[in-house]
Protein backbone atom coordinates (compact mmCIF):
# COMPACT_ATOMS: atom_id res chain seq x y z
CA UNK A 1 0.00 0.00 0.00
CA UNK A 2 2.82 2.29 0.37
CA UNK A 3 3.64 5.02 -2.09
CA UNK A 4 7.21 4.87 -4.07
CA UNK A 5 8.69 7.70 -3.75
CA UNK A 6 11.46 7.29 -6.23
CA UNK A 7 14.26 4.60 -6.90
CA UNK A 8 17.01 5.10 -4.29
CA UNK A 9 14.44 6.57 -1.69
CA UNK A 10 12.39 3.95 0.54
CA UNK A 11 8.86 4.76 1.02
CA UNK A 12 7.68 6.29 4.22
CA UNK A 13 4.20 7.38 3.56
CA UNK A 14 1.04 5.18 4.01
CA UNK A 15 -1.65 5.47 1.61
CA UNK A 16 -5.03 3.89 2.83
CA UNK A 17 -8.46 4.33 1.30
CA UNK A 18 -9.80 5.63 4.75
CA UNK A 19 -7.03 7.28 6.92
CA UNK A 20 -6.07 6.21 10.14
CA UNK A 21 -6.91 7.61 13.23
CA UNK A 22 -4.80 8.16 16.57
CA UNK A 23 -4.65 8.72 20.02
CA UNK A 24 -0.98 9.52 20.15
CA UNK A 25 -1.23 9.52 24.17
CA UNK A 26 -1.60 5.68 24.11
CA UNK A 27 0.03 5.40 21.30
CA UNK A 28 -2.23 3.86 19.44
CA UNK A 29 -3.26 3.75 15.60
CA UNK A 30 -6.70 2.97 14.69
CA UNK A 31 -6.96 1.44 11.30
CA UNK A 32 -10.64 1.29 9.98
CA UNK A 33 -10.10 -0.56 6.69
CA UNK A 34 -10.96 -3.71 5.68
CA UNK A 35 -8.20 -6.30 6.45
CA UNK A 36 -7.10 -7.49 3.30
CA UNK A 37 -5.76 -11.52 3.50
CA UNK A 38 -5.46 -12.77 -0.01
CA UNK A 39 -5.28 -16.47 1.36
CA UNK A 40 -4.77 -19.03 4.45
CA UNK A 41 -1.21 -19.23 4.18
CA UNK A 42 -0.79 -15.58 3.33
CA UNK A 43 -2.17 -14.56 6.65
CA UNK A 44 1.28 -13.91 8.51
CA UNK A 45 2.69 -11.86 5.52
CA UNK A 46 -0.52 -10.21 5.22
CA UNK A 47 -0.69 -9.20 8.87
CA UNK A 48 2.80 -8.88 9.13
CA UNK A 49 2.35 -5.68 5.95
CA UNK A 50 -0.63 -3.86 7.52
CA UNK A 51 1.20 -4.17 11.19
CA UNK A 52 4.39 -2.67 9.27
CA UNK A 53 1.78 0.13 7.66
CA UNK A 54 0.15 0.80 11.34
CA UNK A 55 3.60 0.89 12.75
CA UNK A 56 4.73 3.38 10.26
CA UNK A 57 1.57 5.59 10.16
CA UNK A 58 2.00 5.51 13.98
CA UNK A 59 5.80 6.63 14.01
CA UNK A 60 4.80 9.16 11.52
CA UNK A 61 2.22 10.83 13.00
CA UNK A 62 4.43 10.93 16.42
CA UNK A 63 7.38 12.28 14.61
CA UNK A 64 5.24 14.99 12.82
CA UNK A 65 3.02 16.29 15.29
CA UNK A 66 4.47 15.66 18.57
CA UNK A 67 7.07 18.03 20.02
CA UNK A 68 10.40 16.53 20.34
CA UNK A 69 13.15 17.65 23.17
CA UNK A 70 16.89 16.53 22.82
CA UNK A 71 18.08 16.12 26.33
CA UNK A 72 21.30 14.07 27.52
CA UNK A 73 19.22 11.06 28.62
CA UNK A 74 17.88 10.54 24.69
CA UNK A 75 15.35 12.11 22.52
CA UNK A 76 12.13 12.96 24.19
CA UNK A 77 8.65 13.39 22.61
CA UNK A 78 6.14 14.99 24.39
CA UNK A 79 2.67 12.82 24.31
CA UNK A 80 -0.86 14.62 24.00
CA UNK A 81 -3.41 13.75 26.49
CA UNK A 82 -4.99 10.42 25.93
CA UNK A 83 -8.26 10.67 24.44
CA UNK A 84 -9.50 7.16 24.53
CA UNK A 85 -12.12 6.42 27.40
CA UNK A 86 -11.14 3.81 29.26
CA UNK A 87 -13.24 2.76 32.42
CA UNK A 88 -11.55 3.45 36.21
CA UNK A 89 -10.19 1.08 38.55
CA UNK A 90 -11.63 2.56 41.29
CA UNK A 91 -14.69 4.82 41.70
CA UNK A 92 -13.55 8.56 42.37
CA UNK A 93 -12.72 10.06 45.52
CA UNK A 94 -15.55 11.86 47.70
CA UNK A 95 -15.00 15.37 47.99
CA UNK A 96 -13.34 15.94 51.66
CA UNK A 97 -16.03 16.88 54.41
CA UNK A 98 -15.56 20.49 55.79
CA UNK A 99 -13.39 20.70 59.18
CA UNK A 100 -15.97 22.50 61.80
CA UNK A 101 -13.40 25.32 61.61
CA UNK A 102 -14.07 25.25 57.79
CA UNK A 103 -18.05 25.22 58.35
CA UNK A 104 -17.98 28.05 60.84
CA UNK A 105 -15.40 30.03 58.95
CA UNK A 106 -18.05 29.88 55.67
CA UNK A 107 -20.95 30.41 58.05
CA UNK A 108 -19.47 33.50 59.19
CA UNK A 109 -17.98 34.99 56.74
CA UNK A 110 -14.60 34.46 57.74
CA UNK A 111 -11.68 34.52 55.76
CA UNK A 112 -7.75 33.13 55.71
CA UNK A 113 -5.67 36.05 56.06
CA UNK A 114 -3.79 37.47 52.78
CA UNK A 115 -0.44 37.35 52.43
CA UNK A 116 -0.03 41.66 53.02
CA UNK A 117 -2.09 40.65 56.35
CA UNK A 118 0.48 38.17 57.63
CA UNK A 119 3.42 40.60 57.28
CA UNK A 120 4.62 41.51 60.82
CA UNK A 121 6.13 45.11 59.60
CA UNK A 122 3.60 48.33 58.28
CA UNK A 123 4.62 51.63 57.36
CA UNK A 124 3.52 54.20 59.30
CA UNK A 125 2.60 57.35 56.92
CA UNK A 126 3.18 60.23 58.93
CA UNK A 127 6.77 59.12 59.93
CA UNK A 128 7.42 57.61 56.88
CA UNK A 129 9.13 54.38 58.46
CA UNK A 130 8.52 51.16 59.18
CA UNK A 131 7.49 50.17 62.11
CA UNK A 132 5.98 46.69 63.76
CA UNK A 133 2.23 45.98 63.92
CA UNK A 134 3.31 44.89 67.84
CA UNK A 135 6.25 44.52 70.30
CA UNK A 136 8.63 47.36 70.45
CA UNK A 137 7.95 50.13 69.26
CA UNK A 138 4.90 48.45 68.03
CA UNK A 139 2.10 50.09 65.59
CA UNK A 140 -0.08 48.85 68.34
CA UNK A 141 1.31 51.76 71.11
CA UNK A 142 0.19 54.25 68.65
CA UNK A 143 -0.64 57.35 70.99
CA UNK A 144 0.70 56.09 74.01
CA UNK A 145 3.43 58.24 75.66
CA UNK A 146 1.58 61.32 74.01
CA UNK A 147 2.20 64.11 76.44
CA UNK A 148 -0.99 65.84 75.41
CA UNK A 149 -4.49 64.09 75.09
CA UNK A 150 -7.68 65.66 74.34
CA UNK A 151 -9.89 64.43 76.48
CA UNK A 152 -13.62 63.48 75.70
CA UNK A 153 -16.10 65.26 78.54
CA UNK A 154 -18.99 63.07 78.32
CA UNK A 155 -16.39 59.94 79.23
CA UNK A 156 -14.80 61.63 81.54
CA UNK A 157 -18.00 62.27 83.03
CA UNK A 158 -18.62 58.62 83.14
CA UNK A 159 -14.90 57.48 84.33
CA UNK A 160 -15.35 55.37 87.47
CA UNK A 161 -14.00 56.17 90.87
CA UNK A 162 -10.66 55.76 91.52
CA UNK A 163 -9.24 55.46 87.93
CA UNK A 164 -7.71 57.87 85.38
CA UNK A 165 -6.84 58.12 82.06
CA UNK A 166 -3.50 57.48 82.60
CA UNK A 167 -2.32 54.37 80.94
CA UNK A 168 -6.06 53.81 78.90
CA UNK A 169 -4.39 52.49 76.45
CA UNK A 170 -2.15 50.10 77.54
CA UNK A 171 -4.54 48.38 80.14
CA UNK A 172 -7.03 48.13 77.00
CA UNK A 173 -4.00 46.12 75.32
CA UNK A 174 -2.83 43.93 78.42
CA UNK A 175 -6.69 43.06 78.59
CA UNK A 176 -7.09 42.08 74.79
CA UNK A 177 -3.84 39.50 75.11
CA UNK A 178 -5.92 38.34 78.63
CA UNK A 179 -9.26 37.90 76.36
CA UNK A 180 -7.35 35.90 73.70
CA UNK A 181 -5.97 33.55 76.30
CA UNK A 182 -8.90 32.93 78.01
CA UNK A 183 -10.86 32.47 74.68
CA UNK A 184 -7.96 29.65 73.80
CA UNK A 185 -7.78 27.81 76.98
CA UNK A 186 -11.70 27.99 76.81
CA UNK A 187 -11.54 26.17 73.29
CA UNK A 188 -8.95 23.90 73.93
CA UNK A 189 -11.41 22.61 77.27
CA UNK A 190 -14.00 22.45 74.46
CA UNK A 191 -11.93 19.82 72.30
CA UNK A 192 -11.07 17.95 74.46
CA UNK A 193 -14.50 17.02 76.09
CA UNK A 194 -15.94 16.53 72.31
CA UNK A 195 -13.50 13.80 72.36
CA UNK A 196 -10.17 15.47 70.58
CA UNK A 197 -6.45 14.61 71.55
CA UNK B 1 -15.71 -8.46 51.39
CA UNK B 2 -12.75 -7.34 53.85
CA UNK B 3 -13.27 -5.93 57.03
CA UNK B 4 -12.40 -2.47 57.46
CA UNK B 5 -8.70 -1.77 58.38
CA UNK B 6 -7.57 1.38 60.33
CA UNK B 7 -4.43 2.05 59.71
CA UNK B 8 -2.39 1.40 63.72
CA UNK B 9 0.95 2.59 62.06
CA UNK B 10 2.53 4.74 59.47
CA UNK B 11 3.63 1.96 57.29
CA UNK B 12 0.22 0.57 57.11
CA UNK B 13 -1.12 3.45 56.49
CA UNK B 14 0.86 4.71 53.60
CA UNK B 15 0.06 0.93 52.66
CA UNK B 16 -3.48 2.01 52.27
CA UNK B 17 -3.11 5.48 50.83
CA UNK B 18 -1.38 3.28 47.79
CA UNK B 19 -4.38 1.30 47.24
CA UNK B 20 -7.30 4.64 47.94
CA UNK B 21 -9.23 5.58 45.06
CA UNK B 22 -7.16 8.53 43.48
CA UNK B 23 -8.32 11.04 40.95
CA UNK B 24 -5.59 10.17 38.86
CA UNK B 25 -5.28 7.07 38.94
CA UNK B 26 -2.17 4.13 39.54
CA UNK B 27 -1.83 2.09 36.30
CA UNK B 28 -3.61 -0.85 36.68
CA UNK B 29 -2.25 -4.53 38.53
CA UNK B 30 -3.27 -7.64 36.15
CA UNK B 31 -3.56 -10.89 38.10
CA UNK B 32 -3.29 -13.55 36.27
CA UNK B 33 -4.98 -16.89 37.36
CA UNK B 34 -5.42 -20.43 36.46
CA UNK B 35 -8.24 -22.59 37.11
CA UNK B 36 -8.26 -26.30 38.09
CA UNK B 37 -7.80 -27.28 34.37
CA UNK B 38 -5.45 -25.18 32.63
CA UNK B 39 -3.84 -27.13 29.15
CA UNK B 40 -0.46 -26.49 29.03
CA UNK B 41 -1.13 -24.42 25.72
CA UNK B 42 -2.99 -21.65 27.85
CA UNK B 43 -0.74 -21.84 30.69
CA UNK B 44 2.17 -20.73 28.11
CA UNK B 45 -0.32 -18.36 26.65
CA UNK B 46 -0.55 -16.90 30.10
CA UNK B 47 3.30 -16.86 30.59
CA UNK B 48 3.46 -14.81 27.65
CA UNK B 49 1.00 -12.17 28.02
CA UNK B 50 2.56 -12.25 31.77
CA UNK B 51 5.89 -11.38 29.74
CA UNK B 52 4.55 -8.67 27.91
CA UNK B 53 2.81 -7.14 31.35
CA UNK B 54 5.45 -6.92 33.36
CA UNK B 55 5.74 -4.72 35.67
CA UNK B 56 2.37 -4.35 36.35
CA UNK B 57 1.45 -7.40 36.86
CA UNK B 58 1.01 -10.64 39.02
CA UNK B 59 0.94 -14.49 38.60
CA UNK B 60 -0.35 -17.11 40.38
CA UNK B 61 0.35 -20.52 39.57
CA UNK B 62 -1.96 -22.75 41.90
CA UNK B 63 -5.06 -23.86 40.66
CA UNK B 64 -8.57 -22.32 41.45
CA UNK B 65 -11.79 -23.63 41.10
CA UNK B 66 -13.43 -20.31 39.38
CA UNK B 67 -16.10 -20.47 36.86
CA UNK B 68 -15.78 -16.41 36.26
CA UNK B 69 -19.49 -16.50 34.31
CA UNK B 70 -21.11 -18.40 36.82
CA UNK B 71 -19.69 -16.99 40.14
CA UNK B 72 -17.21 -13.85 39.84
CA UNK B 73 -16.39 -13.99 43.80
CA UNK B 74 -13.58 -15.41 44.03
CA UNK B 75 -12.25 -13.22 41.26
CA UNK B 76 -13.59 -10.17 42.76
CA UNK B 77 -11.75 -11.72 46.26
CA UNK B 78 -8.02 -12.22 44.12
CA UNK B 79 -8.67 -8.88 42.79
CA UNK B 80 -9.32 -6.89 46.27
CA UNK B 81 -6.49 -8.92 47.69
CA UNK B 82 -4.09 -7.96 45.46
CA UNK B 83 -5.15 -4.70 44.32
CA UNK B 84 -5.42 -5.76 40.73
CA UNK B 85 -8.15 -4.00 38.34
CA UNK B 86 -7.46 -6.61 35.44
CA UNK B 87 -7.70 -10.15 35.66
CA UNK B 88 -6.59 -13.08 33.20
CA UNK B 89 -7.43 -16.27 34.08
CA UNK B 90 -6.96 -19.68 32.34
CA UNK B 91 -8.83 -22.58 31.94
CA UNK B 92 -9.40 -25.66 29.55
CA UNK B 93 -12.29 -27.93 28.74
CA UNK B 94 -13.93 -30.30 26.23
CA UNK B 95 -16.61 -27.77 25.56
CA UNK B 96 -14.51 -24.41 25.60
CA UNK B 97 -10.41 -25.41 25.09
CA UNK B 98 -7.80 -22.90 25.85
CA UNK B 99 -10.09 -20.33 26.84
CA UNK B 100 -8.36 -17.05 28.49
CA UNK B 101 -11.19 -15.11 30.24
CA UNK B 102 -10.49 -11.38 30.58
CA UNK B 103 -11.73 -9.42 33.84
CA UNK B 104 -11.81 -5.69 34.28
CA UNK B 105 -12.85 -4.49 37.87
CA UNK B 106 -14.47 -1.26 39.15
CA UNK B 107 -14.19 -0.58 42.54
CA UNK B 108 -13.09 -4.73 43.38
CA UNK B 109 -16.07 -6.10 41.60
CA UNK B 110 -16.11 -7.32 38.42
CA UNK B 111 -17.27 -4.70 35.40
CA UNK B 112 -16.92 -6.56 32.21
CA UNK B 113 -15.53 -10.14 31.21
CA UNK B 114 -15.17 -11.08 27.90
CA UNK B 115 -13.96 -14.97 27.03
CA UNK B 116 -11.38 -15.30 24.36
CA UNK B 117 -10.60 -18.85 22.96
CA UNK B 118 -7.09 -19.40 21.89
CA UNK B 119 -6.36 -21.10 18.63
CA UNK B 120 -3.82 -23.93 19.62
CA UNK B 121 -2.40 -24.69 15.92
CA UNK B 122 -1.34 -21.27 15.20
CA UNK B 123 -0.55 -20.34 18.97
CA UNK B 124 3.35 -19.70 19.13
CA UNK B 125 4.92 -18.60 22.12
CA UNK B 126 7.54 -15.34 22.69
CA UNK B 127 10.34 -18.50 23.50
CA UNK B 128 9.48 -19.74 20.17
CA UNK B 129 10.87 -16.91 18.00
CA UNK B 130 14.66 -17.14 18.12
CA UNK B 131 15.27 -13.74 18.31
CA UNK B 132 16.38 -10.56 20.13
CA UNK B 133 13.31 -9.73 22.56
CA UNK B 134 12.87 -6.29 23.78
CA UNK B 135 13.54 -4.81 27.51
CA UNK B 136 11.16 -5.50 30.11
CA UNK B 137 8.64 -2.60 31.02
CA UNK B 138 8.62 -0.56 27.67
CA UNK B 139 5.77 0.81 26.55
CA UNK B 140 4.23 -0.64 23.23
CA UNK B 141 2.87 0.84 20.41
CA UNK B 142 -0.60 -0.18 19.47
CA UNK B 143 -2.63 -0.76 16.18
CA UNK B 144 -6.12 -1.98 15.64
CA UNK B 145 -6.61 -3.05 12.13
CA UNK B 146 -10.10 -4.05 10.54
CA UNK B 147 -13.34 -2.74 10.12
CA UNK B 148 -14.38 -4.99 13.48
CA UNK B 149 -13.16 -2.68 15.70
CA UNK B 150 -14.65 0.13 14.37
CA UNK B 151 -18.54 -0.50 15.34
CA UNK B 152 -20.15 2.52 16.72
CA UNK B 153 -22.21 -0.15 18.62
CA UNK B 154 -20.43 -1.89 21.81
CA UNK B 155 -20.05 -5.61 20.85
CA UNK B 156 -17.63 -8.12 21.51
CA UNK B 157 -14.70 -7.03 19.16
CA UNK B 158 -15.09 -2.94 20.67
CA UNK B 159 -14.84 -4.82 24.06
CA UNK B 160 -11.69 -6.74 23.22
CA UNK B 161 -10.26 -3.69 22.10
CA UNK B 162 -11.11 -1.82 25.06
CA UNK B 163 -9.56 -5.29 27.05
CA UNK B 164 -6.30 -4.57 25.00
CA UNK B 165 -5.95 -0.77 25.81
CA UNK B 166 -5.95 -1.44 29.05
CA UNK B 167 -3.66 -4.37 29.43
CA UNK B 168 -0.99 -2.97 26.65
CA UNK B 169 -1.42 0.81 28.56
CA UNK B 170 1.20 0.35 30.43
CA UNK B 171 2.34 2.99 32.74
CA UNK B 172 1.36 6.59 31.96
CA UNK B 173 3.57 8.97 30.53
CA UNK B 174 3.66 12.09 28.80
CA UNK B 175 7.41 12.04 27.56
CA UNK B 176 8.46 8.96 25.63
CA UNK B 177 11.60 8.49 25.05
CA UNK B 178 12.22 7.92 21.01
CA UNK B 179 14.45 5.11 21.92
CA UNK B 180 11.74 3.48 24.00
CA UNK B 181 9.34 2.75 21.17
CA UNK B 182 10.96 -0.61 20.30
CA UNK B 183 7.56 -3.30 19.45
CA UNK B 184 3.79 -2.82 18.63
CA UNK B 185 0.98 -4.60 19.46
CA UNK B 186 -1.14 -5.11 16.67
CA UNK B 187 -4.21 -6.56 16.80
CA UNK B 188 -6.33 -7.52 13.53
CA UNK B 189 -9.62 -8.96 13.02
CA UNK B 190 -11.45 -10.10 9.00
CA UNK B 191 -14.65 -7.99 8.39
CA UNK B 192 -17.97 -9.63 9.91
CA UNK B 193 -19.84 -11.44 7.28
CA UNK B 194 -23.28 -11.52 7.65
CA UNK B 195 -24.43 -15.54 6.95
CA UNK B 196 -20.83 -17.08 8.64
CA UNK B 197 -21.00 -19.90 10.73
CA UNK B 198 -18.57 -18.28 13.03
CA UNK B 199 -17.32 -14.79 13.60
CA UNK B 200 -13.56 -13.65 12.26
CA UNK B 201 -10.79 -14.47 14.73
CA UNK B 202 -8.94 -12.00 16.46
CA UNK B 203 -5.01 -11.70 15.62
CA UNK B 204 -2.99 -10.84 18.00
CA UNK B 205 0.58 -10.20 16.51
CA UNK B 206 3.79 -8.84 18.65
CA UNK B 207 6.50 -6.86 16.17
CA UNK B 208 9.74 -5.45 17.23
CA UNK B 209 10.23 -2.31 15.32
CA UNK B 210 13.39 -1.24 12.86
CA UNK B 211 14.16 1.32 11.58
CA UNK B 212 15.98 2.10 8.43
CA UNK B 213 17.48 5.30 6.69
CA UNK B 214 14.83 6.38 4.23
CA UNK B 215 16.67 9.70 2.84
CA UNK B 216 13.91 12.04 3.86
CA UNK B 217 13.22 13.08 7.49
CA UNK B 218 10.80 10.27 8.34
CA UNK B 219 12.57 6.87 9.15
CA UNK B 220 11.43 3.28 7.09
CA UNK B 221 9.39 1.25 9.47
CA UNK B 222 10.39 -2.69 9.07
CA UNK B 223 8.83 -5.28 11.53
CA UNK B 224 10.02 -8.39 13.26
CA UNK B 225 7.64 -10.67 14.76
CA UNK B 226 8.54 -10.96 17.97
CA UNK B 227 5.74 -13.51 19.82
CA UNK B 228 3.91 -14.59 20.77
CA UNK B 229 1.66 -15.33 18.46
CA UNK B 230 -2.03 -15.59 19.30
CA UNK B 231 -5.56 -16.01 17.21
CA UNK B 232 -8.98 -15.81 19.45
CA UNK B 233 -12.34 -16.42 18.90
CA UNK B 234 -14.71 -14.80 21.13
CA UNK B 235 -16.28 -16.87 23.46
CA UNK B 236 -18.82 -15.55 26.13
CA UNK B 237 -18.90 -12.33 27.47
CA UNK B 238 -20.50 -10.13 30.03
CA UNK B 239 -20.86 -6.55 28.98
CA UNK B 240 -20.36 -4.07 31.96
CA UNK B 241 -24.00 -2.59 33.78
CA UNK B 242 -24.77 0.31 32.12
CA UNK B 243 -25.43 2.45 35.56
CA UNK B 244 -22.05 1.00 36.86
CA UNK B 245 -20.43 1.77 33.45
CA UNK B 246 -21.05 4.94 33.56
CA UNK B 247 -20.10 5.49 37.03
CA UNK B 248 -16.27 4.08 35.80
CA UNK B 249 -16.27 6.60 32.65
CA UNK B 250 -16.47 9.44 35.34
CA UNK B 251 -13.25 11.73 35.22
CA UNK B 252 -12.05 13.87 38.02
CA UNK B 253 -12.53 17.41 37.56
CA UNK B 254 -8.91 18.77 36.55
CA UNK B 255 -7.77 22.20 38.20
CA UNK B 256 -7.04 23.03 33.93
CA UNK B 257 -8.85 25.58 33.29
CA UNK B 258 -12.30 24.76 31.80
CA UNK B 259 -13.31 26.62 28.39
CA UNK B 260 -15.91 29.16 28.86
CA UNK B 261 -19.09 28.94 26.98
CA UNK B 262 -19.94 31.29 23.98
CA UNK B 263 -16.10 32.21 23.63
CA UNK B 264 -14.48 30.94 20.40
CA UNK B 265 -11.48 31.79 18.17
CA UNK B 266 -11.29 31.64 14.77
CA UNK B 267 -8.65 30.48 12.81
CA UNK B 268 -7.46 34.32 12.32
CA UNK B 269 -6.95 34.20 15.84
CA UNK B 270 -9.31 36.47 16.49
CA UNK B 271 -12.03 35.83 19.54
CA UNK B 272 -15.55 35.70 19.01
CA UNK B 273 -17.86 36.10 21.99
CA UNK B 274 -21.45 35.52 21.56
CA UNK B 275 -23.81 37.57 24.20
CA UNK B 276 -27.73 37.16 24.59
CA UNK B 277 -29.55 40.48 24.84
CA UNK B 278 -32.60 41.04 26.78
CA UNK B 279 -36.16 41.21 24.39
CA UNK B 280 -36.65 44.77 23.03
CA UNK B 281 -39.13 46.60 23.92
CA UNK B 282 -40.35 47.87 20.95
CA UNK B 283 -42.39 50.14 22.25
CA UNK B 284 -39.32 52.68 23.12
CA UNK B 285 -37.97 52.60 19.87
CA UNK B 286 -37.01 55.71 18.23
CA UNK B 287 -38.72 55.96 14.89
CA UNK B 288 -38.29 58.69 12.67
CA UNK B 289 -38.58 62.39 13.57
CA UNK B 290 -41.30 64.56 12.52
CA UNK B 291 -41.51 68.60 13.69
CA UNK B 292 -45.12 67.73 14.22
CA UNK B 293 -44.61 65.03 16.67
CA UNK B 294 -42.39 66.89 18.37
CA UNK B 295 -43.97 67.76 22.17
CA UNK B 296 -43.27 70.93 23.65
CA UNK B 297 -40.26 71.32 26.10
CA UNK B 298 -39.93 74.46 26.56
CA UNK B 299 -43.50 74.98 28.94
CA UNK B 300 -43.45 70.80 30.55
CA UNK B 301 -40.07 70.97 31.14
CA UNK B 302 -40.15 74.33 32.99
CA UNK B 303 -42.98 73.54 35.39
CA UNK B 304 -41.57 69.88 36.20
CA UNK B 305 -37.70 71.15 37.10
CA UNK B 306 -39.28 73.49 39.65
CA UNK B 307 -41.37 70.97 41.57
CA UNK B 308 -38.42 68.39 41.93
CA UNK B 309 -36.18 71.71 43.30
CA UNK B 310 -38.84 72.00 45.73
CA UNK B 311 -39.47 68.54 46.78
CA UNK B 312 -35.48 68.01 47.57
CA UNK B 313 -35.37 70.97 49.43
CA UNK B 314 -38.43 69.84 51.54
CA UNK B 315 -37.03 66.57 51.33
CA UNK B 316 -33.60 67.75 53.27
CA UNK B 317 -35.18 69.91 55.70
CA UNK B 318 -37.61 66.93 56.48
CA UNK B 319 -33.95 65.07 57.66
CA UNK B 320 -32.50 67.95 59.71
CA UNK B 321 -35.82 67.61 61.61
CA UNK B 322 -35.41 64.31 62.19
CA UNK B 323 -32.04 64.41 63.50
CA UNK B 324 -32.81 67.24 65.47
CA UNK B 325 -35.55 65.29 67.29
Amino acid sequence: MAEVQGPSKLPVVVQKPTPYTFDLGLLMAEDPNPLLISSKDNLEDDLAATARDGAQALLNQLLSTCPIQSTPSGVLLSLPEISTRLPREKPLPPPKAQTTWEKFAAKKGIKGKTAEQKKKMVYDDNTGEWVPKWGYKGANKAGENDWIVEVDPRKEAERKEGTERQGDGRRERKEKVRRNERMQRANERKSRKNGGK
Amino acid sequence: MLRQIKPRNARSKRALDKKAPKAIENPKTALFLRGTSCSQITQNALTDLYQLRIPLAKKFTKKNEIHPFEDPSSLEFFSEKNDAGILVFGSSNKKRPHAITLARCFGHKILDMLELNLDADTFRTLAQFKNKKCAVGLKPMLVFSGTPFESPVSDEYTLAKSFFIDFFKGEPADKVDVEGLQYIVSVSAQDIVDGAESKPQIHLRVYLIKTKKSGQKLPRVEVEEMGPRMDFRVGRVREADESVLKEAMRRARTSAERPKKNISTDIVGDKIGRIHLGKQDLSELQTRKMKGLKRSRDVVDDDFDDEMEDEVVSEEEGKKKSRRN
